[in-house]
């Protein structure tokens, strides 16, 4: 049997990132150039709460990682799963975070990446998968391809709310972080999207996705 | 020069009047609160009748309270919107009265805009991550390109309506807030309770729904509400940390009612310091409704010419905050 190394062994590493709910450190595994992903303690929360959460968040990215890549979407390979120590151990992915890019790229090339946004997007889908935080932070282009991460939010759900709920997090994130680019990446997503799930799905999902704004307070539907 | 505005707000429970100075100083703040029966919500036509009799006292006191003249206002501000009906109604008849007799321009202002603008005056937050949490908001949203963007919300009940419609079901009247955080407090028996998070975005509905069946099912009024706020607050704490890492933003302002808990305030300085970000709350007084809002809002755009002829003035009962220009940052 494994046992845990413990949050301290690899903390080890070089912060890369300090996200909501992990620090994110690169490291040495076994010889492998390997990023740390450590769900630590959130202070604010209760333990009995907090646990729970850290516990089900990093068993269930572990699992969704590698059905993300039997959709034949891309994500990192997973080294180890520590789960006392709510720790990932996986590939280093070199690239660039769509959302450094979105702002900096010539128009037709950001929208060949959203193109690829929803295509991917629409491949977990059909697959069962929802993302669960499908934010620009989430991608990362490596040599013109797209690498999903970061499936702590993720479910097994076939539901057209749960897909359209993931569109809407796209748009959010668009809409709040990068309005300049927002419409062209849309649009360019949603070509994406109908691609592959076919255009009788997209419209259903984008139709849902309007039903879950008008659900936010004083919402006119646009 | 300096110049001085009024402003209005009427958008729910409060009608209040207020006097700022272009230089951002409060001169009076007056106001009266509507409070409904026990056990029952706010009640619009009610409410409006408050407000309908109390605004001539509160607007004489808000004139006498700032020191300076009714002819020495540049313009008279009012809450649009979002907000209840008949409410609203009182508070734009009251400023078109008052811009129309006196001659000077009348100022639409978005209530919720308000909170976040009167919040960043008496904070000194500049370019804040807010946490907008109130009966009518739960919303996360940060300055950019023109607008203050949404990046989470509450996909159903607000935070308010949360806290509220668990304390009416317990036979307390709203705003039920400050009675839950006191009963929370004798209590560290945790009860689980839904904990939603769906990306950026919260939901509630559940957890309301769990937490009545708690309530009738033998639980105390105290364990529950310790329960709640433990939920609830790490779950809007959360997704208030997912913009912060998100954006990159090095600061983090709560405003609306609820904004004076004092666990919810705790759980976010304990959140914030994970990202080297500094928290900071609207000073009790000025954490809910209040006119001041509404005139120092007034003021910032009033500067930048934005009025609306009184015959053409409206209110507007739904009107997200994302949808308003804002051309005062930059």
């Amino acid at each position: 049997m494994s046992t845990s190394l413990g949050v301290t062994e690899y903390a080890r590493g070089r912060l890369l990132y300090k996200g909501a709910e992990a620090d994110v450190l690169r490291g040495e595994w076994q010889g492998l150039d390997a990023v740390f992903k450590v769900r630590k303690p959130l202070p604010y929360r209760l333990s009995v709460l907090d646990d729970a959460i850290r516990r089900q968040r990093t068993i269930r990215e572990a699992e969704m990682i590698h059905l993300a890549k039997k959709a034949g979407v891309a994500s990192p390979f997973l080294y180890n799963v520590d789960v006392p120590a709510s720790t990932l151990v996986m590939e280093f992915v070199a690239g660039d975070r769509v959302k450094d890019l979105v702002d900096s790229l010539p128009r037709s090339e950001m929208e060949d990446i959203f193109f690829d946004f929803g295509r991917d997007a629409a491949r977990l889908h059909s697959a069962g998968i929802m993302h669960g935080d499908l934010t620009t932070a989430n991608v990362i282009r490596r040599k013109g391809a797209l690498v999903f991460i970061d499936f702590g939010l993720s479910i097994r759900t076939t539901r057209l709310e749960d897909h359209a709920v993931d569109l809407r997090l796209i748009k959010e994130t668009l809409v709040g972080a990068h309005p300049e680019a927002a419409t062209a990446a849309l649009e360019a997503l949603n070509g994406g999207y109908a691609e592959v799930v076919g255009p009788a799905r997209s419209r259903a999902a984008l139709k849902q996705l309007q039903n879950i704004e008008r659900r936010g307070r004083y919402a006119r539907v646009t | 020069m300096r110049r001085y505005v009024l402003g209005i707000e009427s958008t729910a429970h409060t009608f209040s009047v207020s006097v700022v100075s272009s230089e951002g100083r409060i001169l009076s703040n007056t106001k009266s609160v509507y409070k409904p029966p026990e056990g029952s919500g706010i009640h619009p036509f009610e409410a409006s009748q408050n407000h309908h009799a109390s605004a001539p006292g509160v607007l004489a006191g808000a004139m006498d309270g700032s020191g300076v003249g009714l002819k020495d206002l540049s313009a008279i501000s009012y809450a649009m919107g979002p907000g209840l009906g008949p409410c609203l109604r009182v508070g734009a008849v009251v400023a078109r009265t008052l811009a129309s007799s006196l001659g000077v321009p009348l100022v639409p202002v978005n209530h919720a805009v308000g909170h976040i603008e009167l919040g960043c005056l008496l904070t000194g937050s500049k370019d804040p991550v807010v946490l907008l949490v109130s009966g009518g908001h739960t919303m996360i949203l940060a300055y950019s390109s023109r607008r203050w963007r949404v990046l989470g919300e509450s996909l159903d009940l607000t935070l308010g309506q949360l806290l509220d419609q668990f304390g009416r079901h317990h036979g307390l009247s709203s705003p039920c807030g400050k009675a839950i955080e006191d009963a929370a407090s004798s209590s560290t028996n945790y009860l689980k309770l839904p904990y939603t998070v769906k990306g950026n975005d919260v939901s509630f509905s559940g957890q309301l729904t769990a937490s009545k069946l708690l309530l009738d099912g033998g639980s105390t009024f105290s364990d529950v509400s310790y329960s709640i706020q433990e939920t609830a607050f790490a779950m809007v704490t959360e997704v208030t940390e997912r913009a912060l890492a998100f954006t990159g933003k090095k600061e983090v302002m709560i405003v609306g009612g609820v904004a004076a808990n004092r666990r919810l305030s705790g759980m976010m300085t304990d959140m914030a310091r994970r990202h080297s970000a500094a928290v900071s709350m609207t000073p009790l007084e000025y954490s809910g409704d209040c006119g001041a809002q509404i005139a120092w809002t007034g003021w910032l755009a009033y500067s930048k010419d934005i009025e609306v002829p009184v015959k053409e003035s409206k209110v507007l009962q739904s009107w997200r905050l994302d949808r308003v220009d804002i051309p005062w940052r930059d």
